[in-house]
């Protein structure tokens, strides 16, 4: 008979959910402005699938192999609540980069039109007044057009 | 942004934000976050379109907003720096930005 006190915890779950809360954690950088941030969607991705992996490895484990390792309740358990922040790693990621790639956009050496638009009083500025000096300063050398998604 | 904004001016660069916010929208953000320079509303999206960088129905709402994009334009309204990002959640850097703008004669 085998000696069944002998089994071998199955770790691979918990790692399998550390790693798909870290994939959630990668977003701390968009807050901190770390000069990584453009490496963070990712990265996020690399630890959502390397999750699975272990997650994976977790399951198999513990049905496929019973006899070393315990935790068939837990591996599962575990691998669904890991599936979460693995779910919302991905989504976001796929949601996050749907844009479209605006190749007709002005491109450097291009011309860009014309404007006028209300500022946050309502009062109309155009690109040349944005250009020209304003009281006490002189001309600007150049402005900065950040066009931003609003709805904050 | 805010916090470099002396470096800007320094360097002779008005920024300047776009977006589809209503005047009173861009007015509570300016508020609450400190913003000086000058917020512009597009709300219809004609500049944005102008532009092309109109995303469709890409409110959380389905409404039509920017694509997020920067463009540096000299004083003869020629592009001298883009930034187009691929992500949303990666928005352009300060630095990035300020180095461009520092390689303006």
């Amino acid at each position: 008979m085998p000696d069944l006190t002998e089994r071998r915890s199955n770790l691979a779950p918990w790692w399998g959910l550390l790693l798909a809360l870290g994939a959630i954690g990668c977003n701390v950088v968009l807050f901190v402005g770390a000069s990584a941030q453009s490496a963070m969607p990712l990265l996020s991705l690399v630890f959502a699938m390397v999750a699975i992996v272990f997650l994976v490895i977790g399951l198999k484990r513990a049905f496929g192999l019973p006899q070393i390792y315990r935790g068939k309740v837990l591996s599962v358990v575990l691998t669904v609540v890991a599936l979460l922040p693995v779910a919302l790693t991905a989504f976001a990621f796929v949601v996050s980069r749907k844009l479209p790639t605006s190749t007709a956009a002005p491109q450097v050496g291009q011309k860009v039109p014309d404007f006028s638009l209300a500022d946050t009083s309502g009062k109309a500025v155009t690109l040349d007044q944005l250009l020209s000096a304003s009281s006490g300063t002189p001309a600007h050398k150049a402005v900065l057009l950040i066009f931003y998604r609003g709805y904050w | 942004m805010e916090k470099r904004l002396a470096e800007f001016k320094a360097a002779g660069i008005q920024p300047v934000a776009i977006s589809v916010d209503a005047p009173g929208v861009s007015l509570n953000l300016a508020n609450k976050s400190g913003y000086t320079f000058p917020i512009l509303s597009d709300p219809d999206a004609a500049v944005i379109r102008q532009y092309h960088l109109l995303h469709p129905a890409g409110a959380p709402d389905a409404h039509d907003i920017a694509r997020p994009a920067e463009f540096l334009v000299d004083s003869s309204k020629i592009v001298r720096w883009t930034n187009f990002t691929e992500d949303i959640r990666v928005r352009a850097r300060a630095d990035e930005m300020l180095a461009a703008a520092r390689q303006l004669r």
